[in-house]
C-alpha cells in the first residue's frame, strides 16, 4: 500500500478542544446553580437545625436537632396558613385548567390565521410580567373607588365591593390574579398538547363520533396529559412559593385572609429574625413540593407512542 | 341504482380553485379508484366524500340522501387512512371497537362485531396488543378492521398500501379484493399506482389538475384512452408516443412521416382520418408490450440503446429524436446495443391522437 506511506500524519484533533472543553462551556451555568440554588438550600437545611434568631446575636446560633421542625408542625398558625394555601391552590388550579383548554381548544379551530397568531402573542404577556407588577396592577383594578372592577359591577348594577379590605374579597381578588396570570401559560401548553395529535387521528375520529366532548376524551386528552402533568407539578410548586403578587396587593390581609404559606414565613423570618424556625418552614414546604410533584407523575403522566 | 353521486363538485382554497368540477355516479357494490398524479386533487376529492374537507359548490349524495353540508360522522362513511390513523393509546380491540361504542350500540354487539372482523383479517392474536406493538400490514389490517365493524355504507381508502413494501403491497391488493367481493360494500379507493387501480378497480376515473380526465373500466381506458394524459398514465411502462406528420390523407387511410419509422413512413387506417388534414401533426402512440422484435414488416427501425433483462422479459430503450422508444418484450433476445431493432406492432394496437392530444 503505497499511498498509505505517502500520506500526511493524521491530523492532530481539533486545537482548543480537549477533554475539558465541555466542561468550561457548563461551567457558568453549574456555578451559577451552586451560587443561587444549591448553596442557600443547604444553608436553609443546616440552619433548619440551628436556633437562629439574628436579633438575639448573643445566644450564638446552637444546633438544636429537631426543636425547630416540633415548634413548626405544632404551630396552628403555620397550619392555618398551609390549609389556605391549599384553598387557593384548589380553587385556582381547575379555574386555569378549564379555563386554559377552553382557549387553547378555540385557538385550536381552524380559521382566522391572523387573529389567533395575534391571540397567542398576547397570552405570553401575563407570563412575561413579574409578579410584584401584578400585584401593583391587581392593587388599581380592585381598587374601592376607581378600579375596573367596580366600574364593571356598577354598569351591571352592583354596588362598590371593597374587594381588598374585605376577607372574602381580598381573597377572590388574589385568585383572580393569579387566574389571569397562569390561565394563558396552561393554555400555550395544552395547545402545544393538542398541535401533537396528528390530523389524520382526529380525522378518523370525527368520522367515527360527531361529539367535540367524546373526540376531547378520548383522542386529544391522551395527547394533553404530560402538558397537563406539568402544568400541575408547575403550578403546585408555584402556588406554595407564591409570594410576590400577595404580598404586594394584600401582604397576607386583611386579618389573616390571604396569609398564604410563603408569607407567613417570611414575616417568621424577615419580621421576627427566627431564621431557624423560618428555614425548617422551608424545608417541610420544599418537601412537599416534591411530594406532589411524584404524586402527579405517578399518576397522571402517560406517554402517547 | 345510483348509490354514490357527485354532482359538479368544486373545491377552492381562497382563489385556487382545486377541483374544477367533478360529476360521476357509482353504483352500490361498486370498485371505484381514483387515480391520476400528485396534485390532481384525487385524495381532495375522496376527503370531500368523507365530509373532512368543505365543498365549495356542487352536491353529494350517498344513497339517495343529500350530504354535502352533513357531518363527517353521520355520513355513514369509513375510511382508510394511509397514515393507518390508529388511536395510540388504544389496542387493538378498542381501536376497532371506538365507533361502535361512540354509536351506544350494546356490549354484546360490539364484542361480537369486533371479534367477526378480527377473524376475517387475522387479527384475532393481535386484540390485545397497542398499535406500537404492531407492524405496518397489521397496522394496515386493524386500519381495515376498525371500518368494517361499523358496516358503512361507504368505504374510502386513501392510498392505503403506499407505506407498505412492495411484497406486502400486492398482498395486501388481493386482500382488499377479496374483501370488496365478500362485503359486497361500495368502495372508493384513492391511489397514485395505476397497477393498484388496474387490478382493484371496477371503474376508473382519472383526474389531472381538479378535473375528471376518464372515467372507464380498466379495460376500457387501456383499449380506448381518450387521450395522451390517459393513455401514458395507463399501462406499465408508459406509452410510447411519435409525432408525425400527416403526408396524406385518403380514404380511411393516413401517411405519417417520421425519422423513427422504417422507412421514414408509416400508413395506418382509422375511421376518423376525415378529421386530419394534410401537414397536421398527429401524435401515434404505442405501447412497449405490444411492440414485437425482429418483426418480418417492422413499423419502426431503430438503433438499441439499453436493455434491461427482467429475468422473464426483457425491456429495451431504442435511440429515437425526444424521448427514448421502449419495447416489452418476453425472454431474452439476443441483442447488443448499437443493433439495429426492427419493431412491429398489429395494426389494431396504433393509437392514434390529433395535434391536442385527444383520441382520434
Amino acid at each position: 500500500m503505497s499511498d498509505t506511506t505517502t500520506r500526511a500524519a493524521p491530523a492532530k484533533p481539533n486545537r482548543g478542544y480537549g477533554r475539558w472543553t465541555p466542561a468550561w462551556f457548563l461551567a457558568p451555568a453549574v456555578l451559577t446553580l451552586l451560587l443561587i440554588g444549591i448553596y442557600p438550600t443547604l444553608f436553609a437545611l443546616v440552619t433548619s437545625f440551628r436556633r437562629y434568631n439574628i436579633t438575639r446575636p448573643r445566644d450564638g446560633f446552637p444546633f438544636i436537632g429537631f426543636e425547630n421542625y416540633v415548634n413548626v408542625l405544632t404551630d396552628s398558625t403555620f397550619w392555618s396558613s398551609l390549609l389556605l394555601t391549599a384553598k387557593f391552590y384548589v380553587t385556582v388550579l381547575p379555574i386555569q385548567v378549564v379555563l386554559g383548554l377552553v382557549v387553547a381548544l378555540l385557538l385550536h379551530k381552524p380559521g382566522m390565521g391572523m387573529l389567533k397568531s395575534l391571540a397567542r402573542v398576547t397570552l405570553v404577556v401575563p407570563l412575561a410580567t413579574t409578579y410584584a407588577v401584578v400585584g401593583l396592577i391587581g392593587r388599581l383594578i380592585f381598587n374601592r373607588d376607581f378600579g375596573v372592577a367596580n366600574q364593571f359591577l356598577g354598569f351591571v348594577g352592583f354596588g362598590p365591593i371593597d374587594w381588598l379590605s374585605t376577607p372574602n374579597g381580598a381573597f377572590a381578588a388574589i385568585v383572580i390574579m393569579d387566574v389571569w396570570q397562569w390561565t394563558p401559560f396552561c393554555a400555550l401548553i395544552f395547545l402545544a398538547g393538542l398541535s401533537m395529535v396528528p390530523g389524520e387521528i382526529e380525522e378518523a375520529a370525527r368520522l367515527e363520533t360527531s361529539s367535540k366532548l367524546a373526540l376531547l376524551r378520548h383522542v386529544q386528552l391522551p395527547y394533553l396529559l404530560p402538558g397537563l402533568t406539568a402544568v400541575m407539578i408547575l403550578r403546585s410548586a408555584d402556588v406554595l412559593k407564591l409570594f410576590d403578587m400577595v404580598f404586594v396587593m394584600t401582604r397576607g390581609g386583611p386579618g389573616s385572609a390571604t396569609d398564604l404559606i410563603s408569607i407567613y414565613i417570611q414575616r417568621v423570618g424577615f419580621r421576627i429574625f427566627d431564621l431557624g424556625t423560618a428555614s425548617a418552614q422551608a424545608i417541610l414546604l420544599l418537601i412537599l413540593t416534591i411530594i406532589i410533584s411524584r404524586l402527579y407523575i405517578r399518576l397522571l403522566y402517560r406517554e402517547v407512542h | 341504482m345510483t348509490f354514490l353521486r357527485l354532482d359538479n363538485i368544486r373545491k377552492n382554497y381562497g382563489d385556487t380553485p382545486v377541483i374544477k368540477g367533478v360529476s360521476f355516479a357509482a353504483t352500490k357494490g361498486e370498485f371505484v379508484v381514483f387515480v391520476g398524479p400528485s396534485g390532481c386533487g384525487k385524495s381532495t376529492l375522496l376527503r370531500m366524500i368523507a365530509g373532512l374537507e368543505d365543498v365549495s359548490s356542487g352536491e353529494l349524495y350517498i344513497d339517495d340522501r343529500d350530504v354535502t353540508y352533513e357531518e363527517p360522522a353521520k355520513r355513514e362513511v369509513s375510511m382508510v387512512f394511509q397514515s393507518y390513523a390508529l388511536y395510540p393509546h388504544m389496542s387493538v380491540f378498542e381501536n376497532m371497537a371506538f365507533g361502535l361504542r361512540m354509536a351506544k350500540k350494546p356490549e354484546a354487539e360490539i364484542k361480537a362485531q369486533v371479534t367477526e372482523a378480527a377473524r376475517i383479517l387475522q387479527l384475532e392474536a393481535l386484540l390485545d396488543r397497542k398499535p406500537r406493538a404492531l407492524s405496518g400490514g397489521q397496522r394496515q389490517r386493524v386500519a381495515i378492521g376498525r371500518s368494517i365493524v361499523r358496516h358503512p355504507k361507504l368505504f374510502l381508502f386513501d392510498e392505503p398500501l403506499s407505506n407498505l413494501d412492495a411484497e406486502l403491497r400486492s398482498q395486501m391488493r388481493v386482500e382488499i379484493a377479496k374483501l370488496h367481493r365478500s362485503l359486497g360494500a361500495t368502495m372508493v379507493y384513492v391511489t397514485h399506482d395505476q397497477v393498484e387501480a388496474m387490478t382493484l378497480a371496477d371503474r376508473i376515473v382519472v383526474l389531472r389538475a381538479g378535473l375528471v380526465e376518464q372515467i372507464g373500466s380498466p379495460t376500457e381506458l387501456y383499449d380506448n384512452p381518450a387521450n395522451t394524459f390517459v393513455a401514458g398514465f395507463i399501462g406499465s411502462p408508459k406509452m410510447n408516443f411519435v409525432n408525425a406528420k400527416v403526408a396524406s390523407a385518403a380514404g380511411d387511410s393516413l401517411l405519417l412521416e417520421h425519422p423513427t419509422f422504417a422507412g421514414g413512413k408509416l400508413t395506418v387506417k382509422t375511421p376518423s382520418a376525415a378529421r386530419v388534414k394534410t401537414g397536421e401533426t398527429v401524435i401515434v402512440g404505442l405501447r412497449p408490450e405490444h411492440l414485437s422484435v425482429n418483426a418480418a414488416t417492422p413499423v419502426l427501425s431503430l438503433t438499441l440503446d439499453f436493455a434491461e433483462s427482467l429475468g422473464g422479459s426483457t425491456q429495451l430503450y431504442a435511440r429515437s429524436e425526444g424521448e427514448p422508444i421502449i419495447a416489452l418484450t418476453a425472454g431474452r433476445p439476443d441483442l447488443k446495443p448499437g443493433d439495429v431493432l426492427n419493431l412491429g406492432i398489429d395494426p389494431r394496437h396504433i393509437y392514434l391522437f390529433d395535434a391536442a392530444g385527444l383520441a382520434l
